[in-house]
This record gives C-alpha cells, structure tokens and sequence, in this order.
C-alpha cells in the first residue's frame, strides 16, 4: 500500500497541482531576466510587489466570481467609479477619516456587485452582458453632473495622511498596500477552502444542478460571488487613488483583462469550479513581472509587453489542456493494463 | 392572419417600436427646443440622421462578423484586434513599398489585399485553436489572441502615429464621402453596409450553411452526429469574422483621415456584442436574425446621435444609454416569459379546480 502511493505518477501529480508548471515558467522567466539585467530581483522586487497588488485584489474577486462559472468584467469600471466618488467626497470634506474611506469604497463596490448579481442569478441574464452594460452605465455616471460632476480627482483632493496611508507606512518592511493585497489573497483562501459558504462556491460552479438538489441555494450563491468582486474592486478603487493619487473617467480602462488573464494563468477554469488562490497568486505576479520587467530588457520597443503577455497567456493556457490530455490518456492506458 | 400575429411578437417588431419610440421622443424634445427658442432650427431630422450615422456604422460590419460567431454560442474578442493590426499592417506595408520606389497604385492594391489576409489569418488562428482546443472556452481563448494581435500591432509600429497625406491613399477616404440624393446626403458606408447585411441574411436564413451554423449553436453534438461538418464550419465562421474586422479597420482609416495608431478601435468588440444581443443573438447560440442586428444597429446609431445633438450629453456618457438598452434588452424577455409561465400555472390550476 505504501509503496502504490509513493509511486504517484508525476503528471497526475501536475494534475492536480497546476500552478506548478506555471511556477516552473515563473521560475524560468526569473532567471532569465535576471541573466539580462544582473541584480533584477533585490533592485525592482518592490515595484513589482507594488505595482501588483491592486491587481491581486481584484484578482480575488475575480477567482470567486470565475468559481462559480459567471465573468465580471465591470470591476475596473467600478474601481474608477469608487475612486472618484472616494476621492470628491474627500476633496469636499464630507469625509476626513482614512479608515471611512475604505468602508465607502468596499461598500459602494459591494452595491454595484450586487446588483450585477441579481441582474446575473435571478434575472437570468447572461453574466457578460450584465458586467458589460454596468461597466458602461457607471463609467458613464462619473462626469455627469448631478452626480458631483467627478471628471478627475487630482491630488490635492486628498488629505496628506490619505495620499501617503498605503505607501508611507512601512511594516516589516513592505507598505501597507502589499500588506492590504496579502491580507485580502489570505481572507480569500482561507474562506474558499475552510468555510461552508467557500465550498458551495465550487459546488455551485462545478453542477449547479447538483448543487441545488443538496440545498444550496445557487442564486444566492452567485449574488454572493458578485459582491465579493464588487467589493474588491471598490477596495481597489480606494488603494488605487491612495497609490497614485488621481483617478479620472478613463481610469484602468481595458485593465479587467489583465485580472482574468491572472486568474487563468493561474489555472482558473471559466466554465466554473476549479481553481485555486496560489495559482491565482503566481498568476497576478507573473503578469506584474512581465510588466515591469520587459521594458528593462531591451528587446524591440517599449511596447512589446502587450505581445509577450498574450504569447505568455496562450502558451500558459494551451499547456494546461495539453497536459490535462496526456493524463487522461495515461489514465485510459493504466486502466487497460 | 397567424403570419402577422406571430411577426407582432417577434423580436423584430419589438426593435422597430423601440426605434419608433426613440424616434418620437427625440422629435418632441427638438421641438420644445425650439419653441423654447434653445435652438435656431431643428436638429433632428431625416436628412441630419443619415449624415451623422457614419462614426456609429464603423464597427457594423465587425457586428455582422460577430453575428456568426453568437449564433455558433462562442465568443470572439479580439475583433477589434485582428481590424487594428489588419490596418497597421496595411500603413506599414504601404510605407514601405512607397519608399521602395514602388507606383502608389499598385502598392496600395497590394496593401489592401494584404489587409484583407491579415483579417483572413487571424481569424483562422482563432477559429484553429478554438476547434483544437475544445476545452477551452473559446472567449478566453480570443482574450489570449488578442492581446497577442494588438501586441504584434504595438511590436510594429511601437507608439507612433502613421499618417499618409498622398492622394492614393487618400482613396480610402471615399469610404467616408457622403452620395448627394436631392433631398439628403446618403453616406457610402450605408448602402455597402446593407448590401453586405443581405448577403449576410441570405446565407444565414436561406440557405443551409445558415441553418448548420444555428443547429451548431443550439447543440453542437447532435449536430455532429446528423453529419454537420462542425468544425470546418466554425473555423469558417471565424475567418469570415476576421476579414469583416479587417473591412472595419478600412473604414476606420477612411474616417479618421488616413492616421494609423496601435490602439486604435480597443473596444469596439464591446460595441459589436452589444448590437448583436440586442438584435436578439444570445451568448448561448442558436438564435438570433440579421434583420434584428441591423436594426438595433440603427437604434445605437440615433440614440447616440440624439442623445449628443439634442441633450448635449457628452460622447462617452452616451454609453449609459447603451447600457440601460442592453441590459433591458436581455431582461425584459425573460420577466415576460416568467409572468406568462406563472399565468399558465395558475391557468392550470384554475381548470384542475373546476374539473
């Protein structure tokens, strides 16, 4: 019996683990760059790490929304549309405390999300088009002018102690914007893997119908998920305008693709119930890698990164379903013999 | 008789009130415009409509493309991708042809086909992999793509704008001239538009490659098994999908004065999605009708166009509109169909009561 187990073949053990052939590429794309540009990792960690986070916020989200077999791809409109409704009521002064305006922002986010949900489960609208239109109509709701009339937050909306909260305090060594990221990728992995709402995720995503016959309620589920990626996305919308300190109309446009391309390089199946928060961790980092990294290279122009990005997902994802094959017909051949 | 009932309940005649509709409401604000002395004559009518509808027809030809690819129920988005590298590989070509000492005419010729190829290639790229992979949903699939087109267009013109002054290439200008018929002026995009539609409505209603890509799109299996050629049908719909981006990406370049950019057209898939649901096409495949599509392409076109001249909403506020349509669009059917489902269970029950 011991040794049958320790004799796990190693692609079932790929299998189970995807993230690691993508930890492998991870690995890979490190070494090289570090070969290109010498002492890459100790001089620009930071920045990656940094420039990362927002992503890996929303990125959890993301995952949640993903698991159970729907798409959100108004996050980064909900992330501008947070941003400038945060930012104005700080520049108003209707709001001063730091802390108030997290809560704003993961609640407005959460609102959003929610109605993207019940629009998505109980109207049965296809989840696309849902995120699609609400991307559009809160876009759009930045500039007009009964609404405040946000078009762009500048940096002297804020208050000092806001502008510099998620990079100006230093714990262990790393700001409080990498902290905040980790703390919510944690959040997000202890709840998907420990909780019962967690678990009725992957039910749900997995066979919905399955699900319903045990007693989960499916619709409430996916509301659920919505609101998570509302909620992160409004928590990203508050670290983005505390990071960069301005937000505008056009802000991250075009970004929610990056999000999903992190989720799915990090093995997260979009028809729902598979995937995991370490994958979606090596996901997020590699696409802010990539980022950062290649304009350091000095291959070809600056712009290249769009490119090496769609070879890297492609690649990534193609790998994925190749080797899923190869197990499956490894399985078959065992089972013959 | 049942003939004009059941057209008074499809989709169709639904767009064409909701056009009405539109039509009527803009008219009334225009003419409280101009009772109230707000403006000097009115804005809204016939001959103003047809003339301001070019930047809205743009991306129609990319929406007659992305009608296969819904009613197969996959999704293409990187067709605003495969029309912007269509096009940057038109103005670097071009280029440099025409400093290689080549006639303007035939380098221009030669440009425009190789445009055409390119649209053609990308699009059996997507259509390869979506049908070697069938595991994958074929959106992320077309996500991966596009960021890989879009970055081949940045890898070959990195962030400069190309700009042609000569008048060769200035004959894509034409594209956006506008026919003079006495009372209005009738776009060129228009009527190449609709003769392109008809082709489209032909094939997709009348004839049975038409009818193999719904059967496709309602069950993909069962359709294999009564010997549809799945897979060669769907690779066929992704290249016809990409060379009608590549037809948008001339267009584009005809409308914004002969400049080429890398970024140009990022998020017109968007645009295209959103006029084919709102023709009645679904996600799911299996259902929808050019006519629908084409008419509902028009609607964006005049609420876009009353939306800017009538109430000075500015261009990107506009996509509330949009939005409120779209999710409207989807909603509405599916309250309707659940109040008639619940009046027929009580119906039922009214009757098993009575007996």
């Amino acid at each position: 019996m011991q040794t049958k187990k320790e004799r796990k073949p190693l692609y079932a053990l790929l299998i189970e683990h995807r993230e690691i052939p993508l930890l492998a590429v991870l690995v890979l794309l490190l070494v090289a760059i570090s070969i290109r540009v010498p002492g890459y990792i100790p001089k620009s960690y930071m920045n990656v790490l940094k420039n990362g986070s927002i992503n890996m916020v929303m990125s959890c989200g993301m995952l949640c929304v993903l698991l159970v077999g729907s798409i959100d791809i108004s996050i980064t409109a909900i992330l501008a549309f947070v941003g400038c409704v945060a930012g104005k009521l700080m520049g108003m002064g209707a709001i001063e405390s730091t802390f108030l305006m997290f809560v704003l922002g993961i609640a407005i986010g959460a609102a959003i999300g929610a109605i993207n949900g019940v629009l998505m489960s109980y109207g049965r609208v296809i989840s696309i088009i849902v995120t699609l239109s609400t991307s559009y109509i809160v876009r759009a709701l930045i500039p007009m002018s009964w609404l405040m009339g946000m078009n762009k937050i500048n940096p002297t909306d804020l208050t000092p102690s806001f502008a510099s909260f998620l990079t100006g305090n230093i714990f262990l060594g790393l700001p409080l914007l990498v902290w905040m990221a980790i703390a919510v990728t944690v959040l997000t992995g202890v709840f998907l893997k420990y909780t019962r709402t967690g678990r009725n995720l992957y039910a749900v995503g997995s066979n919905a119908e399955a699900a319903q016959m045990r007693g989960v309620p499916i619709n409430r589920i996916k509301v659920l998920a919505h609101v998570i990626c509302g909620a992160t996305a409004g928590l990203a919308g508050v670290m983005w305008l505390s990071f960069y300190n301005a937000v505008e109309k056009g802000t991250a446009n075009g970004n929610e693709m990056f999000t999903i391309a992190a989720c799915v390089l990090g093995g997260v199946s979009v028809t729902g119930g598979y995937g995991k928060i370490t994958g979606v961790v090596i996901g997020a980092v590699m696409i802010a890698l990539i980022d950062n990294a290649i304009p350091m290279l000095g291959i070809g122009n600056s712009m290249i990164t769009e490119f090496v990005k769609g070879i890297l997902l492609l690649f990534a994802i193609l790998l994925n379903v190749i080797l899923q094959r190869i197990a499956n017909k490894q399985d078959l051949a065992r089972r013959n013999i | 008789m049942k003939k004009v009932k059941s057209f008074l309940k499809s989709w169709e005649f639904f767009l064409i009130c909701l056009m009405v509709l539109v039509c009527i409401a803009f008219n009334l604000k225009d003419s409280a415009n101009l009772a109230a002395g707000l403006a000097k004559k009115d804005v809204f009518n016939f001959a103003n409509i047809i003339k301001s509808l070019r930047p809205y027809m743009l991306y129609s030809f990319m929406t007659l493309g992305m009608m296969l690819i819904l009613a197969l129920g996959d999704m293409d988005i990187s067709v605003g991708a495969i029309a912007t590298l269509s096009v940057v590989v038109l103005a670097v070509l071009y280029r440099a042809l025409t400093v290689g000492g080549m006639i303007s005419g035939l380098a221009f010729a030669l440009s425009i086909a190789a445009c055409l190829l390119v649209g053609v290639l990308c699009g059996a790229i997507n259509g390869i992999l979506v049908t070697r992979f069938k595991e994958l949903f074929p959106m992320i699939i077309t996500l991966a793509t596009q960021l890989f087109f879009r970055g081949f267009s940045y890898l070959l013109i990195g962030g400069e704008t190309i700009t042609f002054k000569d008048d060769t290439f200035g004959l894509l200008k034409n594209l956006n001239s506008l026919i003079d018929c006495g009372s209005f002026k009738l776009p060129v995009m228009i009527p190449i538009f609709l003769i392109c539609a008809l082709v489209f409505f032909i094939v997709l209603h009348l004839m049975p490659t038409g009818r193999r890509i719904f059967a496709i799109g309602t069950n993909a299996t069962a359709a294999r098994f009564s010997g549809i050629r799945v897979d060669r049908i769907k690779v066929g719909c992704y290249i016809v999908a990409g060379l009608m981006s590549a037809v948008t990406g001339l267009f584009f370049v005809g409308a914004t004065s002969s400049s080429v950019k890398a970024d140009i057209m990022d998020g017109y898939h968007m645009y295209a999605i959103a006029a084919a649901v709102l023709g009645g096409f679904s996600t799911d495949g299996g259902k929808g009708s050019v006519i629908g599509a084409v008419i509902s392409l028009f609607i964006f076109g005049i609420v876009k166009i009353g939306l800017g001249t009538l109430f000075g909403f500015a261009d990107s506020s506009v996509n509330l509109s949009v939005g409120v349509i779209l999710i409207l669009s989807v909603l509405l059917p599916n309250i309707l169909e659940d109040v008639r489902n619940a009046q027929r269970v009580r119906r039922q029950r009214a009757e098993t009561a009575a007996h």
